[in-house]
């Protein structure tokens, strides 16, 4: 037999086999629920009130605030310049450019932590990168920033710091600290780094 | 899981070392077909001897068809695989050039290497003429700069722009090449040569 032949008589099978079956479209950047399970226990998706509001009165250019709320309720109250793509619309095409990138970092908030980590396990499980978790929710932000404690006088020196720091926060954010006090600003907690989607690298070719 | 470099399955490194066993293979390969010989390369655009065709055509499906079944189990994401960008002037262009090397020296750019590799003096002219070239091409630059990256269509697949499935193009594609490898047989007998 002819090698022509021969080849014709493998390829053309295999072929037709390709072109009948339909196109694999799944993506293996999807993490494993065992993966998952261990990321969302190692709580490395949260991130404090602290560091939110922080970056918010320096205006960090790479934070991204997502409200996940109903569009009433972000209506009635909202984080400063946050966007509000509700639980229900998560999945929703318009919002993928948003939610799968490597520029900036996404924080989800809702009333508590529940429906933003909800939120934050759906887009981790498609293999997003970026995006956190408000600690608390508004819940506590309102608690902690708005409405500072103050610590009792036999505090340690760090409390006090950190009482200071929310205080002031919470004043160039509107909230209710009184008295402006002269204090050293404590440092700004470490904001979680901001990882690159893998980028398609360059092959040369020709023969 | 793949492409293995780009998952971070393998390092950079080993990836370049990969690719040397490969390249080495490739060479070895493409020597053992005949490459070497630039009067059997040129056979093809007189009609004597078409293995040019024959080798890189069948290379060309095979490693169609094995990127294909190795989407379709899930082992390769096709989209994380490089495609190289249209510009279509100078895809034109460069053709040309390449085309008219091609007949003149009997080489292309990899087979000419593999010439040299086993000593061919053709082989060792003719790339001394690629550096040639690539020495105008680098040294003068700014003057084509504007031809070069002309008419930028960006990174399309030919299935994409006729709206084909992969496999079905693919499918298209080996019906093609038997129907050249038929037609190169054809001119093998056609105008045949004794000995080249």
């Amino acid at each position: 037999m002819k090698p022509r032949v021969l080849l014709a008589l493998f390829i053309i099978p295999l072929g037709l086999i390709i072109a009948a079956v339909p196109q694999n479209k799944t993506t293996p950047f999807k993490l494993s629920a065992g993966e998952l399970l261990s990321e969302a226990t190692s709580r490395s998706q949260f991130v404090t009130p602290e560091t939110v509001a922080g970056m918010i009165v320096s205006k960090d250019p790479s934070l991204r605030l997502i409200d996940v709320r109903n569009p009433d309720e972000f209506e009635k109250y909202s984080l400063p310049e946050a966007i509000n793509i509700p639980l229900s619309e998560l999945l929703s095409e318009q919002y993928t450019d948003i939610l799968n990138q490597d520029i900036k970092m996404n924080v989800f908030y809702s009333n508590g932590s529940l429906t933003a980590n909800e939120a934050w396990m759906v887009t981790r499980q498609l293999g997003f990168q970026n995006n956190f978790v408000l600690e608390g929710g508004l819940n506590y932000w309102f608690e902690t920033i708005m409405n500072p404690e103050k610590p009792a006088s036999t505090s340690p020196d760090e409390e006090f710091a950190k009482y200071d720091f929310r205080r002031s926060a919470g004043m160039a954010l509107g909230g209710g600290g009184a008295v402006q006090q002269q204090s050293s600003q404590p440092s700004l907690p470490v904001k979680p780094a901001i990882t690159g989607v893998p980028k398609k690298k360059k092959a040369a070719g020709g023969c | 899981m793949g492409p293995l470099a780009v998952n971070e399955i393998i390092s950079e490194n080993t990836n370049l070392f990969l690719a040397f066993l490969i390249g080495i293979a490739f060479g070895f390969v493409l020597e053992q077909s005949g490459f070497s010989s630039s009067r059997k390369l040129a056979g093809i655009f007189y009609g004597y001897d078409g293995v040019v065709l024959k080798v890189f055509f069948t290379a060309a499906i095979t490693a169609m068809l094995g990127l294909l079944f190795f989407s379709l189990f899930g082992w390769i994401d096709l989209d994380l695989v490089y495609v190289n960008p249209t510009y279509l002037t100078s895809a034109i262009i460069g053709g040309v050039i390449m085309g008219v090397g091609f007949i003149m020296g009997g080489y292309c750019p990899g087979t000419s290497f593999c010439g040299a590799s086993i000593g061919k003096i053709d082989a060792l002219v003719f790339i001394g003429g690629l550096f040639i070239g690539v020495m105008i091409f680098g040294l003068g630059y700014k003057l084509w700069e504007g031809v070069y990256m002309a008419a930028f269509k960006g990174f399309p697949k030919i299935s994409e722009s006729l709206g084909l499935s992969d496999g079905l193009f693919g499918l298209l594609l080996i019906i093609a090449a038997l129907g050249m490898f038929w037609a190169a047989e054809w001119a093998e007998k056609r105008f045949p040569r004794e000995e080249y």
